[in-house]
């Protein structure tokens, strides 16, 4: 048989970190790239006589999630103790929800060519992270830093819905942009604030009945994540044509090599003991919790998008803007602020982005110029004071250099202000005919394409101050004669 | 439940602990022992009485998101038999990196 005789299945586990101030059970501080072990505290290091306490915001971010995702959430949320030894565990458990995860249920649509694919969630429960071992730098021992353990995860749990690598990409950016957008979580995967287990199997097409899956742990980039699944099914597919059986194993997958190997874990191992934390007492959501965290959600992603195109914006132009909250949030004042939104995207689309993404780290929220600032400099060009590209090609940069001047101001003093002195114009336009006989004669033979050669001349003689549809009027006529 | 060489290897695993043959022999009394304490509660009917999980359900009030009761990093790691100079927790190497 060959390999598109057999269909490719994926479930993921999305492990997301809470961006809350402080830890889910203890008031640590909350943060990330800090020297190890200064944000711990007697629970954290699991010092005995201690006892946890909830973190009212790590389950108002499980709400929101809830609420963006479209799953039901169990206003009952108790606590399990799952156990395992390791020493970045100090508890020797980890404190999740085995038995009632705050969400059940929910899906997102993920693009797939000219539709959209909807994916399933099985659950999502809160737990805490463990700290974080160092393998690699001491010769001797292994080194442990506490500042991660008790971080607040929400453990997304997706039901087998994903057919391809590609799919499992799509799937992740879609729950990354969200997860950011709804404000809970950076989800960097390259910092381990997000991060993601594979569970993969194959099947021949038409078969009805899963087989054994593998799943493979702790993937921190999309990119990964599709070598991952691509190697996996690879390598199932080849066992499955060999008449091998396909052990239900955890695997780890080596970025360098694009490979996928046991870890040799022992079945048993996993054997984790759930049982009820008795040191916390069930937490109770209340409806007006929810309705109150609701109230605050924004505008989803794929909502705003289809509010954009309402707005006559195009499908390709809305979905650039609704990559980010902040360029939302940007965008939407900038409607506001200035009438004619087809300028108002162009220049999001053509200038704000770009310069956002080469220079300002992809941060909108660093981008030195206001709204205001920007509606004055659409303005400008909308009120004939200024040539569209000039505007664009030296207004703005200057601008940006001079992030706290007004774009009136500095048109003006630039002396980039749009002069239909006709006379001069005329002058400008002699000068360029002079100048350039051969283009002429070749142009009054019938070349007429080299219209936007003389243009050009003349709008830079004119130092882009010039309205170019009035020189090519002109120049049309000089030409003629 | 029987308390048979295959449970004590179990727990052994899961545990991590490696218990010698006199070990082996006492731990399988003590388990007995402890065992037969709790079956003292079959003596109870207990079919309508609802586990209890939670000794103390006063407290349930979630905690506000504050940062609170850190501990300075030297009394983090004062009683940790080896540390770095870099401030970790030293511990034998794992090895399944």
């Amino acid at each position: 048989m060959s390999k598109s005789d057999y269909e490719i299945i994926i479930g993921l586990e999305v492990h997301v970190q809470l961006n809350t101030k402080t830890k889910i059970f203890c008031g640590d501080q909350n943060s990330f790239g800090e020297l190890a072990n200064r944000h711990t505290s007697s629970i954290s290091l699991a010092h005995p006589g201690t006892l946890p306490r909830v973190n009212r915001e790590a389950i108002n971010k499980g709400i929101a999630l809830a609420l963006a995702l479209g799953s039901e959430i169990n206003q009952e949320n108790r606590f399990d103790r799952k156990h395992y030894f390791y020493p970045d565990l100090p508890k020797a458990y980890q404190i999740t929800q085995d038995r009632l995860p705050i969400c059940v249920g929910g899906s997102i649509d993920i693009p797939s060519g000219d539709t959209t694919r909807t994916i399933r969630f099985h659950h999502t429960h809160m737990e805490e992270d463990a700290g974080k071992s160092i393998h690699d730098l001491d010769p001797k021992n292994s080194m442990i830093d506490l500042n991660r353990a008790g971080t607040p995860l929400l453990e997304i749990v997706t039901e087998p819905d994903m057919r391809s690598a590609q799919e499992v990409h799509d799937f992740i950016a879609t729950l990354q942009q969200l997860v950011r957008y709804i404000g809970i979580s950076d989800a960097n995967m390259e910092e381990g604030s997000m991060r993601c287990d594979c569970n993969v199997s194959v099947r021949l097409k038409g078969d009805t009945q899963l087989n054994n899956r593998c799943e493979v742990k702790n993937i921190n980039s999309k990119k990964f994540a599709m070598q991952a699944v691509a190697y996996e099914a690879q390598r199932q597919i080849k066992l499955m044509e060999q008449g091998e059986h396909i052990d239900q194993q955890t695997l780890h997958f080596d970025s360098e090599t694009g490979r996928t190997s046991s870890t040799r874990d022992k079945e048993d191992a996993h054997d984790y003991r759930y049982f009820p934390d008795p040191d916390l007492p069930p937490v109770y959501i209340t409806d007006e919790e929810i309705a109150q965290i609701k109230e605050q959600m924004p505008i989803l992603p794929q909502a705003q998008k289809q509010l954009y195109i309402e707005q006559d914006i195009k499908a390709e132009h809305a979905e650039l803007l609704i990559q980010e909250r902040a360029t939302v949030t940007f965008t939407n004042e900038l409607l506001q602020a200035h009438q004619d939104s087809s300028a108002a995207v162009n220049f999001m689309i053509n200038k704000v982005l770009p310069t956002t993404k080469e220079d300002y780290h992809d941060d909108l929220t660093t981008f030195p110029l206001t709204v205001a600032q920007c509606a004055a400099f659409l303005k400008l060009i909308d009120a004939g004071k200024i040539i569209h590209s000039t505007a664009y090609q030296q207004l703005y940069p200057a601008l940006l250099a001079d992030p706290t001047a007004d774009p009136a101001a500095l048109c003006e003093s630039m002396g980039l202000s749009q002069s239909n002195d006709t006379d001069l114009i005329d002058d400008l336009i002699q000068a360029v005919i002079q100048e350039n006989p051969d283009e002429v004669k070749k142009y009054q033979k019938g070349k007429k394409g080299l219209i936007g050669f003389f243009v050009g001349k003349v709008m830079k003689e004119s130092k882009g101050k010039a309205d170019p549809k009035l020189i090519q009027q002109k120049l049309t006529e000089a030409l003629q004669s | 439940m029987k308390i048979d060489d295959a449970l004590i290897s179990k727990l052994e695993r899961l545990s991590r602990l490696e218990l010698a043959v006199e070990e082996r022999a006492q731990i399988k009394v003590d388990l007995n022992n402890i065992l037969q304490m709790v079956d003292t509660l079959e003596e109870l009917n207990t079919d309508d009485v609802e586990p209890l999980i939670y000794m103390n359900e006063e407290h349930k009030a979630p905690r506000e998101d504050i940062i609170s009761n850190e501990l300075p990093h030297e009394a983090a790691i004062a009683n940790a038999p080896v540390s770095s100079e870099s401030g970790h927790f030293l511990v034998p190497k794992v090895m399944d990196k």
